[in-house]
């Protein structure tokens, strides 16, 4: 019997792993969009997953328990290893890469306790988990449940939401707070001021949300819901709405759909729809993509979009020209697509893959010459044990999933630059110091995060943040979208060698705790500019802060709410000393250079004049605006040095890459000032003495 | 004024006006280089660097073949400088230039097929072409192979050495171009010099 049961599980993993492997394919759906440039692809016939049994935690049909689907119990089991699976990136978010070694190797503050999302401090939402033991309650900013209410509706559950921060599983026997401050069991209640317990009971355990990514109708605004109210043990239930599987009760949780369950128990494969992961799925995170859509939704379920919002990328298949919606300025001249790797139907999984497919799996080792492993995984092996932290490139400075940077396919394993750069003078130069974004991205058509400004809060309590590239509000479908121009700054490439890379700055002020080390929090930020929390949504400043910043009408508004003055300054200064604890805090910039990759063009549109980099007005040394409304003589921070890349000289300030840039001698460009003053003069001298010498002699013929 | 036997062969005018013709397109493309923007004569910088390259090879064989006829026809004394040339004949040309000239006095050397240059233009072409050639040669052939040779290159200092160095050479010969152009007026007459570049006689004074 066991013999037999064998022999089905590896056809069943035969017919997966097809399935798998010729996933490119059948994550397609069966009808190509208009750019699609590739109709095979889209006609080849999705394969089906198995039938599955949805299970609660004690492995009993949720259609009998009505309990809260358990996918360590659905998907795990006997089919895939939950466990391996759930170490993985996108479920620990760098929880499972907690080591100081690691994080000094590649740069990271000392704040950070993480290079994921779950430990390291961003400015763009000025928030950062708790560290482990502390002993303060003045040291707690996000503890691990705030953590999940804010950011549990992308971040996938798993590793982060199923285990404490000392490596325990919640609601088990071993599971204990270590202290009154313990951040796995703690979150700040904002009314009383304290960091008090919280209710795991309650809120239950998230598991990994396999159906965030693997069904194609998942809701990631439903799961969100769930997630921002407490009810972790909902989370992946709501994730299935739109499937018709289950069914939401006013009170609380889900009730399952019969109709959506064959008779047998399992669930029917059309109301699932399992499959890998679609283009879809991926961008409900990442960013605006649309498969060859002329309507790109301005915010999907009203809240962040990463990629979008941190370089404006829509990987989008369809043309610009054709863009319905939001109002893209130009769009008449720009017949073509958004992505021309979207246009020839790829999927984010066709780069990001699991990097043990064996069907993709791509060996990067420069001392061997194998470049694909034929006899890789069994099938079995791999559809056991797929690899979920999927091949990425390297954004810098971008941390996340630290150990795999520059595992994914880039240009080059797939583009033989060298035979179609023909025109190109220096190609092996070109190639090796520019990275191909630079031709091949030379604008960005949407807007994109500029700034976002934590150094004074708004009557709001938070921050102020701009755009570039959009004249209006952001949700605003008739908002004028005219885009930017990235700006070029020298990252290591894989080798490890600077290259060039277009890159949207975005420019965070905030005020660093020097005491302590670390940024100051937003909640400590809020005692020192409010009297109290909100009232109808909007805080009341303190008499100090209005009778300094507010208008003659007693109004601070973004023209006010600046650090005009060292004054000013001094003020917040004293007012985050005495309310909120912070000794010896200071103002500081901080410019993040964001590499834009997503939004290719094709030969026709990429950049090919040579005098756009190669002239005195290089566009890699354009100056960029940041904010106008940037505090100056304070420390600018750039990769974690005090730099000096803001020009304020400028009518508004703008970043100066030219220290960045020194290390490359660009033809055209870079100057050596005595050089061309001593040319020019010897060549201005021989002018001159030929004039003189010549003028003479005509002067004395004539006499 | 009479005009003498051959002074200039046919082997050295075209010698000399390949060569010319070699500089001055070198210049003008190495201007389309260094100022791409300002300059773009030859429709895009990489057409102006492949044609810098090409003629930069030529100007290189044919500095080659100069060499070989030089040597080969024993005319390579003409421009070799004695120590009466740095000295003494040097002081009466730059006293010819700086005075005589104004005053109608005769050119203090009697050009012939035996002397064609005067002590300073030995000197000066003792460094054009046994010091500024070369290295403007060498620095332009490392630049062209910064693609094949990135390590030696690094080893030189990189291209924020060579680049300028050969930028300075580039302006030192652009600065001997005008002064050349201007001595070529101050023959017998005005364009005396230059026809003789051309049809090889040259015009001598009247005694």
């Amino acid at each position: 019997m066991r013999r037999h049961r064998g022999s089905r599980d590896r056809q069943l993993s035969f017919v997966i792993g097809v399935a798998l492997l010729s996933a490119p394919a059948w994550a397609q759906p069966s009808q190509p969009g208009p750019a699609s440039s590739n109709p095979t692809r889209g006609e080849q016939q999705k394969l089906v997953h198995p039938r599955i049994v949805l299970k609660d935690e004690t492995g009993e049909n949720v259609l009998r328990s009505g309990k809260p689907i358990s996918t360590r119990q659905s998907c795990g089991g006997d089919c895939h290893d939950y466990d391996y699976i759930a170490n993985s990136f996108h479920f620990q978010q760098g929880k499972n890469e907690m080591d100081r070694a690691l994080l000094t190797s590649h740069g990271a503050p000392a704040f950070n306790t993480s290079p994921g999302m779950f430990g390291k401090f961003s400015i763009i939402p000025n928030r950062q988990l708790t560290a482990v033991g502390i002993e303060e309650p003045s040291d707690a900013d996000m503890s691990q449940p705030e953590w999940l209410t804010k950011c549990g509706g992308c971040h996938t559950g798993g590793g982060i939401s199923e285990y404490d921060l000392h490596g325990k599983r919640f609601l088990t026997a071993d599971a204990k707070p270590d202290g009154p401050y313990d951040p796995s069991y703690t979150i700040r209640d904002r009314e009383k001021g304290q960091v008090v317990p919280w209710d795991w009971q309650k809120s239950g355990i998230a598991e990994a949300d396999c159906f965030l990514c693997h069904v194609p109708k998942a809701s990631r605004g439903d799961r969100k819901k769930e997630m921002a109210a407490g009810n972790f043990r909902w989370a992946d239930n709501a994730t299935l709405v739109e499937t018709g599987i289950v069914v939401r009760q006013e009170s609380e949780g889900f009730t399952y759909n019969r109709e959506a369950f064959n008779p047998d128990g399992s669930v029917k494969q059309d109301a699932i729809d399992l499959s890998d992961a679609t283009l879809e799925n991926c961008s409900q995170c990442h960013g605006f993509t649309a498969r060859n859509a002329t309507t790109i939704q301005p915010i999907q379920h009203a809240d962040i979009m990463r990629g979008t919002e941190k370089c404006g990328w829509v990987y989008n298949g369809a043309k610009i020209s054709d863009t319905v919606s939001p109002n893209i300025v130009g769009k008449e001249k720009m017949n073509f697509p958004w992505d021309v790797h979207a246009a020839a139907g790829m999927v984010c999984i066709d780069c990001h893959f699991s990097p043990n497919n064996p069907g993709r799996m791509i060996q990067e080792d420069t001392k061997k010459n194998l470049r694909y492993k034929p006899a890789g995984i069994d099938l079995a092996e791999y559809l056991r044990h797929p690899d979920h932290n999927f091949a990425r490139g390297n954004i810098p400075p971008e941390t996340v999933n630290l150990t795999r940077i520059n595992t994914m396919r880039a240009c080059g394993d797939c583009h033989d630059a060298e035979k179609v750069h023909a025109f190109l003078p220096y190609k092996a130069t070109h190639l090796r110091t520019l990275a191909c974004q630079v031709c091949h991205l030379p604008a960005v058509h949407f807007w994109a995060y500029r700034s976002d400004d934590w150094g004074f809060l708004m009557d709001t309590g938070g921050s102020r943040i701009t755009y570039r590239g959009i004249d209006g509000s952001i949700v605003d479908p008739e908002s004028e979208i005219s885009g930017y121009r990235p700006a070029y700054i020298p990252t290591a490439d894989k080798h490890q060698n600077l290259q060039i890379r277009p890159t949207n700055l975005i420019t965070g002020v905030y005020w660093f705790d020097k005491t302590k080390g670390r940024p100051v929090f937003t909640w400590q930020m809020q005692q020192a500019f409010f009297t109290a929390l909100p009232k109808e949504g909007e805080w009341p400043y303190r008499p100090e802060i209005l009778k300094t910043f507010a208008d003659k009408d007693g109004i601070i508004d973004l023209p006010q709410a600046v650090y005009d003055t060292p004054e000013k300054i001094a003020l917040v200064k004293q007012l985050l000393q005495t309310y909120a604890g912070v000794s010896d805090p200071e103002l500081r910039i901080e410019v993040v250079a964001w590499a834009t990759t997503h939004g290719i063009v094709g030969k026709q549109q990429a950049l090919r004049d040579c005098a756009a980099c190669h002239s005195k007005k290089s566009i890699l040394a354009r100056p960029v605006v940041l904010d106008s409304f940037l505090p100056s003589g304070v420390p600018v921070v750039y990769r974690g040095k005090n730099l000096k890349v803001v020009d304020f000289r400028t009518k508004e300030p703008t970043f100066d890459n030219r220290v960045l840039l020194q290390s490359f001698y660009v033809s055209g460009y870079s100057r050596v000032p005595w050089i061309e003053g001593l040319g020019w003069l010897c060549v201005a001298g021989a002018f001159v003495f030929s004039l003189i010498h010549g003028s003479l002699r005509l002067l004395r013929r004539k006499s | 004024m009479t005009s003498t036997p051959v002074l200039y062969s046919l082997h050295e005018r075209i010698w000399h006006w390949l060569q010319a013709a070699g500089i001055g397109f070198l210049i003008l493309t190495g201007f389309a280089i260094h100022y791409p923007d300002r300059f773009g004569v030859l429709g895009s910088m990489a057409n102006a660097v492949r044609w810098h390259t090409w003629i930069g090879v030529a100007l290189v064989v044919n500095a080659f073949l100069g060499i070989f006829y030089h040597a080969t026809a024993e005319k390579y004394h003409h421009f070799l400088p004695r120590m009466d040339d740095f000295t003494d004949a040097a002081i009466r040309q730059a006293h010819f230039y700086f005075y005589g000239i104004f005053q109608g006095e005769k050119h203090p050397l009697e050009t012939d097929p035996r002397r064609k240059l005067n002590s300073l233009q030995k000197i000066t072409y003792l460094l054009l072409l046994n010091v500024l050639l070369p290295f403007q040669i060498v620095t332009g052939v490392l630049l062209w192979g910064a693609d094949l040779w990135p390590i030696l290159i690094a080893r030189l200092g990189g291209l924020w050495v060579l680049a300028p160095l050969h930028t300075l050479g580039s302006y030192l010969f652009l600065a001997f171009l005008v002064g050349h152009l201007y001595l070529a007026t101050t023959g017998p007459t005005l364009g005396s010099l230059l026809r003789a570049m051309i049809t090889g006689y040259h015009t001598q004074e009247e005694p």
